[in-house]
């Protein structure tokens, strides 16, 4: 029997979820305006055929505000995501290029980011810029790229030393030509894989915050919102207003954290030919 | 593979948060008090389970809002002058008459000599004098401006100097506990107050429980419940502790009420609680003091405000959103002796529909009407986390469309609502007991000429309703509350100004046990908390 090339079978999934979270995003889009139909003859109906994830008790359909969620939440991640994992490779860049007090001054304020309780820092961002949805994704974007820029900085220092980077230098190559040709190219793998690694972490604080009331207003489709009301019918029997939602997130958390660690093994020269 | 598992596991938690952290508290607390309630007789106490914001954040002192601001009721621990009947007239407590003079600047109020704080001290006109003293010093929830001072004539006797003349002082008085001087230390107070009322509070773990027992130097009818004991909880621990049998009252809400609890019947009670949206009279562009936006051009046309207060079908409302528990609200006093009965209308949406189009709104081909260009648009608030006024609301939006007026529904924080309400209707809560609150909602202020929550002006209402403060006697007072809402040419009502729509009037409903007769209790103002004990002192059990 022909064994399936690793290779081919990571990128076949790889292609699979991505058009599968693909999907969902562009679903949510369209969806967003069916999430917020309110219907009170169809209140809290049980899953069904019409309505694959039941309804709540204004009678909205789950099914699309389950997937509006979702679809919000994986564009905040994307954009939360893109900004943190920016913020991280300049800084890393940064620090490690010039080392002495301007690597001490980004150390220190990893340090600082890093030493207070994340969720508190996203809401107190999300506070501080009005709440709502800037809210959200500033106090997103502004509290993830620590571990990441971490990451990349000591790959710097260690990328700085090396013989192929130390010859560059003795032959008179500039220092930005030196960041450029020999050191980004080498710090791709590390940075699109700690982007997608960002995501579910992004996601998964969107629902917090938005769950803790701190983001989005109660009747926007967002996955944490949708969390936090279905609490309140839980003791009532209305288990398919947290039970699905809840599962679509930690799924689509997966898929992204799946993703992540493919990608790693298709860019990362270590595995590459494995 | 570690980090995918971890974020696996993490997410796995976050889940498990997000569904598991409904009641420790509340179950916490039952089973405390079930441990401290072995030693007492159980068939003169009660368990009552309430919300968590009704407990008094400041303690059981007048002067930092117990029984008295947004949530009014009576304060069983402490005594007050005057009480409101189960009509809304006003009955006394310490008084044993009452008497203003002719300009309605002086208050003359004689008490009981009979009475006794519970630390054996008798209760004078000193103490009142004091306790009105110190709540117009200190008080953070009431307005006591109309009153200079207070001071005792003699031991039997306390006369209040009036700034003006304000002829509902009897309601204030019903909400004043009266506190001892020789025992008062408003820091320490809160947590150990000494009352002369029904009860006595015997231990308070905050956040958990209040036990209240009976005073047995009580001056009137001896409390026929020994003990009765407040736990506080969210709604869900509520309806769970009563599932588990620990608690013999609980609150709740439509939301639960299709559930059965064997053992328990579900209890309505009427309510002046009701909800209502602002229409804001005056047109879009203004800003006031701080710069904030002030009016709206689409409610401003006085046939709008008419097409929506006879567009809405309340009962429709009460049925959808509350389960069939509600009545239809038409002013903010329904019921009350103040409630002039020409606020009630009938729903009619070919009329509200003949209203628009009077008023130049023609139906678009989209449903939507439209008048010179313009969409007929409205942008409906409701406070977040609050899921009754956004189910009203989004009922609300959908009756309102099909009249043809295209509504979005937005949900905001107290710290903006305010401000916003001054031109985008909000989903208000009020109901009080009260006509203060008509003057409230209806009087324009001093200083900006239009009302406080929502613009609005109208001399005439404005001078009713300062006729009816002025007025020397209560009765009189009420025919000039009423006059203030329609007065047979102008007012608040739908042949009026209608600057507000008044929507549905809450039921508050309650898992009892059964074998507890509850007495029968007045119409309950806003707030769903301690206005059920209001006479827990006469509650038995069969």
């Amino acid at each position: 029997m022909k064994r399936v090339n690793r290779r081919f079978s990571t990128l076949l999934f790889l292609g699979i979820a991505a058009a599968l979270l693909g999907a969902v995003t562009l679903a949510g889009i369209c969806l967003k305006d069916a999430a917020l139909v309110t219907d009170f003859s169809r209140k809290d109906l049980p899953p069904c055929q019409g309505f694959l994830f039941g309804t709540d008790w204004m009678g909205r359909d789950m099914f699309a505000r389950t997937l509006a969620g979702l679809s919000l939440s994986i564009r905040v991640g994307l954009l939360t995501a893109g900004i943190s994992a920016c913020v991280a490779l300049v800084l890393g860049v940064l620090s490690a290029a010039f080392g002495g007090w301007v690597d001490a001054l980004i150390s220190w304020w990893i340090d600082l980011v890093m030493g207070t309780p994340h969720i508190l820092l996203v809401i107190l961002l999300s506070i501080a810029c009005g709440k709502g949805f800037t809210g959200v994704v500033v106090g997103v974007a502004l509290s993830h790229w620590t571990s990441l820029a971490r990451v990349i900085r000591g790959e710097v220092l260690q990328l700085k030393t090396a013989p192929y980077l130390l010859a560059a230098e003795k032959l008179g190559v500039s220092r930005w030509n030196r960041v450029k040709l020999h050191l980004l190219p080498h710090l791709l793998p590390q940075f699109l894989t700690g982007l997608i690694l960002l995501f579910p972490h992004a996601i998964l604080h969107e629902a917090s915050v938005t769950f803790l009331g701190f983001g989005l207003s109660s009747e926007q489709p967002a996955v944490g919102v949708i969390l936090s009301e279905s609490m309140r019918y839980l003791t009532t029997g209305k288990w398919w207003l947290a039970l699905f939602p809840g599962a679509a997130l930690v799924l689509v958390v997966v898929l992204f954290a799946l993703l992540g660690e493919r990608v790693r093994l298709l860019l990362d020269p270590g595995s590459v030919h494995e | 593979m570690r980090k995918f598992l971890s974020l696996l596991l993490g997410a796995a938690l976050l889940l498990g948060a997000f569904s598991g952290c409904g009641s420790p508290r509340g179950e916490a607390s039952s089973v405390e008090s079930e441990s401290s309630l072995q030693d007492v007789d159980q068939s003169a106490s009660v368990v009552i389970a309430m919300g968590p914001t009704s407990e008094p954040e400041a303690g059981f002192d007048p002067a930092y809002g117990w029984g008295a601001g947004e949530h009014v009721h009576e304060p069983l621990i402490q005594s007050t002058l005057t009480v409101t009947n189960t009509d809304l007239t006003i009955g006394y407590d310490l008084a044993t008459g009452i008497s203003s003079s002719e300009d309605g600047l002086t208050w003359t109020v004689t008490i009981r000599e009979d009475v006794r704080f519970t630390d054996g001290e008798p209760l004078t006109a000193e103490d009142v004098a004091f306790t009105y003293n110190t709540v117009k010093a200190t008080s953070s929830v009431n307005d006591f401006t109309m009153l200079d001072h207070a001071e005792a004539a003699d031991s039997a006797t306390v006369v209040f100097h009036m700034t003006r003349p304000f002829s509902i002082w009897p309601y204030t008085m019903a909400i004043v506990g009266i506190v001892p001087e020789h025992a008062y230390d408003s820091a320490t107070y809160g947590g150990e107050p000494i009352g002369s009322g029904r009860y006595m509070l015997k231990q308070w773990d905050r956040g958990q429980q209040v036990i209240l027992e009976a005073n047995p130097d009580y001056y009137g009818e001896a409390p026929a419940m020994d003990r009765v004991t407040i736990l506080f909880m969210e709604e869900d621990a509520a309806f769970l502790a009563a599932q588990a049998g620990q608690v013999d009252v609980a609150y709740t809400s439509a939301t639960y009420s299709g559930q059965l609890l064997p053992g328990y019947t579900l209890e309505a009670y009427d309510s002046v609680d009701n909800r209502g949206i602002n229409l804001p009279t005056a047109a879009a562009g203004g800003t006031n003091e701080n710069g904030v936006a002030v009016g709206n051009d689409f409610t401003s046309d006085v046939l709008v405000r008419r097409a929506i207060n006879l567009g809405v079908d309340r009962q429709e409302m009460i049925d959808n959103v509350l389960n069939g528990y509600g009545s239809p609200a038409y002013s903010v006093c329904d019921q009350m002796p103040w409630y002039n009965l020409a606020s009630q209308v009938e729903y009619d949406p070919e009329g509200a529909a003949a209203l628009l189009e009077e008023a130049g709104w023609r139906l678009g081909e989209d449903g939507v009407r439209e008048k010179d260009g313009v969409k007929a648009e409205l942008t409906l608030l409701y406070s977040n986390g609050d899921s009754v006024r956004q189910a009203l609301a989004a009922e609300l939006v959908n009756q309102l469309g099909e009249l043809g007026i295209s509504c979005t529904m937005e949900g905001v924080g107290w710290d903006t609502a305010y401000d916003r309400a001054l031109s985008t209707p909000l989903m208000w809560g009020w109901g009080a007991h009260t006509p203060m609150e008509l003057y409230n909602i209806y009087h324009t202020q001093e200083d900006t000429g239009t009302a406080l929550y929502s613009p609005y002006a109208n001399s005439t209402v404005d001078q009713l309703m300062e006729e009816a403060l002025a007025c020397s006697d209560l009765e009189e007072s009420y025919a000039l509350w009423q006059q203030a809402q329609w007065n047979g040419s102008t007012g608040v009502t739908q042949e009026g100004d209608i600057p507000w729509v008044w929507l549905v009037n809450i039921d508050h409903l309650y898992w009892v046990r059964e074998g507890l007769q509850v007495a029968r209790q007045k119409i309950h103002p806003h707030g769903h908390g301690w206005s059920l004990v209001n006479n827990v002192d006469q509650w038995s059990w069969s």
